[in-house]
C-alpha cells in the first residue's frame, strides 16, 4: 500500500511539468500556431530558476524570471512564425535547439550545483485524509497551482468570450479578421502564455523534481508535452488525466529501478516514456481519422489578410 | 499616432540571387549574432572567432571538417526527400543509431570476411537498419495520420537506449574496463582512407549518394511526385499519387541514407560501436538540409562547413572552456535566421510608418 501511495505521490510530481506545459501548448496550438519549442523554453525556464535560486535564495523570483525566459524565447517563434510568417516546423526545432543550446552554453559553471528543495506544502485538514491526502494534498505550492491553472484555463477557453475569440482565430482566421478580431494579438498572446507556462514547468524541474543542475535535464520532456496536447484533444482538463498518465509511467520506471527490477537493462525502462508517447498517438491518430477531434482547423497555418 | 508596419508583398518569381543571398547572408548573421553571448560568459567574441576560421585554414582542419562533413552530408541528403513532400523526419539521429548497430551486427557474424564482402555487407545492413527504422514513423503517417514529428523524435530515444543497452550489455568488449564500447574492429571492417589523404571513403560513397538523390529528385517520375505532395497533398491525390507508397519510398532512402551515416561513423571514424556514437549528427543534417533548400548538391558544401563548425565547437571547448553546446547554439542561431529570411524569397517585404 505504502508502495502505490508513494507512486501516486511521484506521479503527481512527475506529471506538473507535463501539465504546465501541455495546457501553454494547447493555447498557443488553439491560437493556430503549433511551437514544437517547447523542449528549448523548458530548457531556458530550468536554467534561469536554477541560477536565480542559486545565488539569491528567492524562489518567487525564481519563478518569475524562469517564466520571463520562457516568454522571451517563446518571442522569436512568435515573432517568426506569425509576423514573418515562417514555417513554423523548423522554427519550433530552432527554437528548440536554441534553447538546449544555451541553457548548456550559459549553465556550464552550475553543472553538478544543487539549490535548496522547495518545501512541500500539506493544506491543513485535506492532507490528513487516508490516500489522497499524500497523493494529493502534501505536495509542493507548484502542484496545487498548476491543478489551479489548468482548471481556470479551461474555463477561460471554453466558457468565457474570450476562449471563444481565441478559438475562432485558431479555426478560422479570416472569419475572426472580418469579425474585428486582431489575429495577430490573439496569436501573440496565446504564444506567449505557451512560453511562460513552459518556462513555469523548467523551473518545476530544476527547483523540485532535481535541485541539482544537469545539462539536458529536460529529457524529452517537452515533446512529451507537444504529444499530450495532441492527447488531450486541445482540452486544458483531458490535459489533467494526460499528464498524470504519463507522470505515472515515468515514476513507474523510476520505483521499479528503485526496487532493483531491470538492473541489468535499465535502458529498457528508460525507454518506457517514450514508446507510450508513440502508442498513445497510434491510439488517438486511430480514432481521429475519423474525425479530427478538437484540433484548430488553421493549426500551423500563418495568417495573411486577404490571401487565404 | 504613428507606428511602424510591415508590408509584404508578394513575389512572382524568386530570382536566383535572392535564393543564394539569402542562406548565405543568413548563415553570417547567425553566426555573428553569437557574439553577445561569448561576452555573457566572459569570451572575447574575437578571440572566439579566430579560432572557428582557424579550422578552415590549415590542412588538419580541414581533414577534420571533411571527416566530420561525412555523416552530415548522408544524412542531409537523405533529408532532402522526405522535407520535399512535408513529411518532417526528425529521425535521423535514431536512423543513424540504427545504422550503426546493423553495421556492427555484420562485424560480429563474419569477422574473417575480406574486406570488400565485409564492408559490402556493413554498408547493405547499415542502409536497410535505418531505412526499415524509418518506415516505422512512416507506415504510422501515411495509414494513421500519426504525427510524424513526434514518432521520429521519440524513436531517436528508443534507438539511442537500444544501442546503449548493447554497449553497456551484451556487446561489452570484455577487455575494454567497463567502457560502453564494443572491442576494436579488425582492418577488414575499416573503410580505408582515400588515397593520398586522412579522410574515409565514406566522403566518396556521400558524394555519389548525394549525386544519385539530386538526379531523383530532378529526374525522376518520384522525385516530382515528391514535391506536388509537398506543394499540395490534395492536388497530389487528385492526380493520383499514391501517399502511402510515396511515404514509404521517401523514409526508407531517408532512414537508409542515415544508417549509411552511421555505418561510415563506426567503420570510418570511431572503429568500434561505443555510448554516444553521434553528438546529434541527425539533428544537425535537419538544418543543413533546410540551409541548402533541399537541394542535395548543396548539402555538400554546407554538409563540410558543418563539419567545420563541429571541429570549431571542440576547439572552443578545450581553448576556450566553452561548453559542448556551443556549437547547438551556432547552428540553431543560423537556423533562425534561415527561418525567418525566407519569407524573403516569396515576399517583398518593406518597413514603412504609418
Amino acid at each position: 500500500m505504502a508502495f502505490f501511495v508513494s507512486l501516486l505521490a511521484h506521479t503527481v510530481q512527475a506529471g506538473t511539468p507535463l501539465l504546465l506545459g501541455t495546457v501553454g501548448e494547447i493555447y498557443a496550438e488553439r491560437s493556430g500556431v503549433l511551437n514544437l519549442g517547447v523542449e528549448g523554453m523548458m530548457a531556458m525556464g530550468a536554467l534561469t530558476a536554477f541560477t536565480t535560486s542559486f545565488y539569491t535564495g528567492n524562489i518567487g523570483l525564481a519563478l518569475a524570471l524562469a517564466m520571463v525566459a520562457g516568454a522571451l524565447v517563446s518571442l522569436v517563434h512568435a515573432f517568426l512564425s506569425i509576423t514573418m510568417r515562417a514555417n513554423q516546423i523548423v522554427s519550433g526545432l530552432a527554437i528548440t535547439i536554441l534553447g538546449l543550446g544555451l541553457s548548456g552554453f550559459l549553465g556550464k559553471p552550475m553543472i553538478g550545483m544543487t539549490v535548496p528543495h522547495l518545501a512541500s506544502f500539506p493544506i491543513p485538514i485535506l492532507a490528513e485524509i487516508p490516500i489522497v491526502g499524500p497523493i494529493f494534498f502534501s505536495q509542493d505550492v507548484l502542484v496545487y497551482a498548476s491543478i489551479l491553472l489548468a482548471l481556470v484555463l479551461w474555463f477561460v477557453l471554453f466558457k468565457t468570450r474570450l476562449g471563444l475569440n481565441t478559438r475562432s482565430v485558431g479555426e478560422n482566421p479570416a472569419m475572426a479578421d472580418s469579425l474585428g478580431l486582431n489575429v495577430y494579438l490573439i496569436r501573440y498572446v496565446c504564444v506567449l502564455l505557451g512560453g511562460v507556462m513552459a518556462g513555469l514547468a523548467g523551473a518545476y524541474l530544476s527547483l523540485l523534481y532535481t535541485p541539482l543542475w544537469i545539462e539536458g535535464m529536460t529529457a524529452g520532456k517537452g515533446w512529451i508535452v507537444i504529444a499530450l496536447t495532441i492527447f488531450a484533444t486541445w482540452n486544458p482538463l483531458r490535459a489533467l488525466l494526460g499528464a498524470y498518465l504519463f507522470g505515472g509511467v515515468i515514476a513507474l520506471q523510476f520505483r521499479l529501478q528503485a526496487i532493483g527490477i531491470g538492473t541489468q537493462a535499465p535502458q529498457f525502462l528508460l525507454m518506457l516514456p517514450y514508446l507510450t508517447t508513440i502508442v498513445a498517438l497510434v491510439l488517438i491518430s486511430v480514432e481521429a481519422v475519423r474525425r479530427r477531434m478538437g484540433m484548430p482547423a488553421a493549426l500551423g497555418l500563418p495568417y495573411v489578410r486577404g490571401e487565404s | 499616432m504613428k507606428s511602424p508596419r510591415l508590408i509584404f508583398e508578394k513575389r512572382l518569381t524568386t530570382s536566383r540571387t535572392i535564393t543564394i543571398a539569402v542562406p548565405v547572408i543568413s548563415l553570417v548573421l547567425g553566426f555573428l549574432s553569437a557574439a553577445p553571448l561569448f561576452l555573457a560568459v566572459g569570451v572575447n567574441p574575437i578571440l572566439a572567432y579566430r579560432q572557428v576560421l582557424g579550422v578552415f585554414l590549415n590542412v588538419d582542419g580541414l581533414t577534420e571538417s571533411f571527416t566530420r562533413g561525412i555523416p552530415l552530408l548522408l544524412a542531409s541528403v537523405g533529408l532532402c526527400l522526405p522535407f520535399k513532400m512535408n513529411f518532417w523526419n526528425i529521425g535521423a539521429e535514431g536512423q543513424l543509431f540504427m545504422g550503426a548497430f546493423g553495421a556492427t551486427a555484420i562485424v560480429f557474424l563474419l569477422p574473417d570476411s575480406p574486406a570488400f564482402v565485409l564492408l559490402g555487407s556493413m554498408m547493405i545492413a547499415g542502409f536497410i537498419f535505418g531505412g526499415l527504422f524509418g518506415l516505422i514513423p512512416g507506415y504510422l503517417k501515411a495509414r494513421l495520420e500519426t504525427n510524424e514529428v513526434l514518432t521520429t523524435l521519440m524513436l531517436n530515444f528508443a534507438a539511442i537506449l537500444w544501442v546503449d543497452y548493447l554497449v553497456y550489455g551484451p556487446w561489452r568488449d570484455p577487455k575494454g574496463f567497463g567502457f560502453p564500447l564494443t572491442p576494436m574492429f579488425p582492418p577488414n571492417a575499416r573503410l580505408p582512407w582515400i588515397p593520398g589523404t586522412r579522410i574515409h571513403t565514406g566522403l566518396i560513397v556521400g558524394l555519389v549518394c548525394a549525386g544519385l538523390v539530386y538526379v531523383f529528385l530532378a529526374r525522376t517520375k518520384w522525385g516530382y511526385e515528391l514535391k506536388v505532395t509537398g506543394e499540395s497533398r490534395l492536388a497530389a491525390k487528385y492526380a493520383g499519387i499514391d501517399y502511402v507508397k510515396l511515404t514509404l519510398l521517401a523514409m526508407f532512402i531517408s532512414g537508409g541514407l542515415a544508417g549509411l551515416a552511421g555505418m561510415g561513423l563506426v567503420s570510418g571514424i570511431v572503429l568500434r560501436l561505443r555510448h554516444g556514437i553521434s553528438p546529434g549528427y541527425g539533428f544537425s543534417a535537419i538544418i543543413i538540409a533546410w540551409l541548402a533548400r533541399l537541394n542535395p548538391l548543396a548539402a555538400v558544401p554546407v554538409s563540410i562547413l558543418f563539419g567545420g563548425l563541429l571541429v570549431a565547437g571542440d576547439a572552443l571547448q578545450i581553448g576556450l572552456g566553452l561548453a559542448f553546446a556551443t556549437t547547438s547554439v551556432f547552428q540553431a542561431l543560423i537556423l533562425l535566421f534561415v527561418v525567418g529570411a525566407e519569407v524573403l524569397t516569396r515576399y517583398k517585404v518593406a518597413l514603412t510608418w504609418e
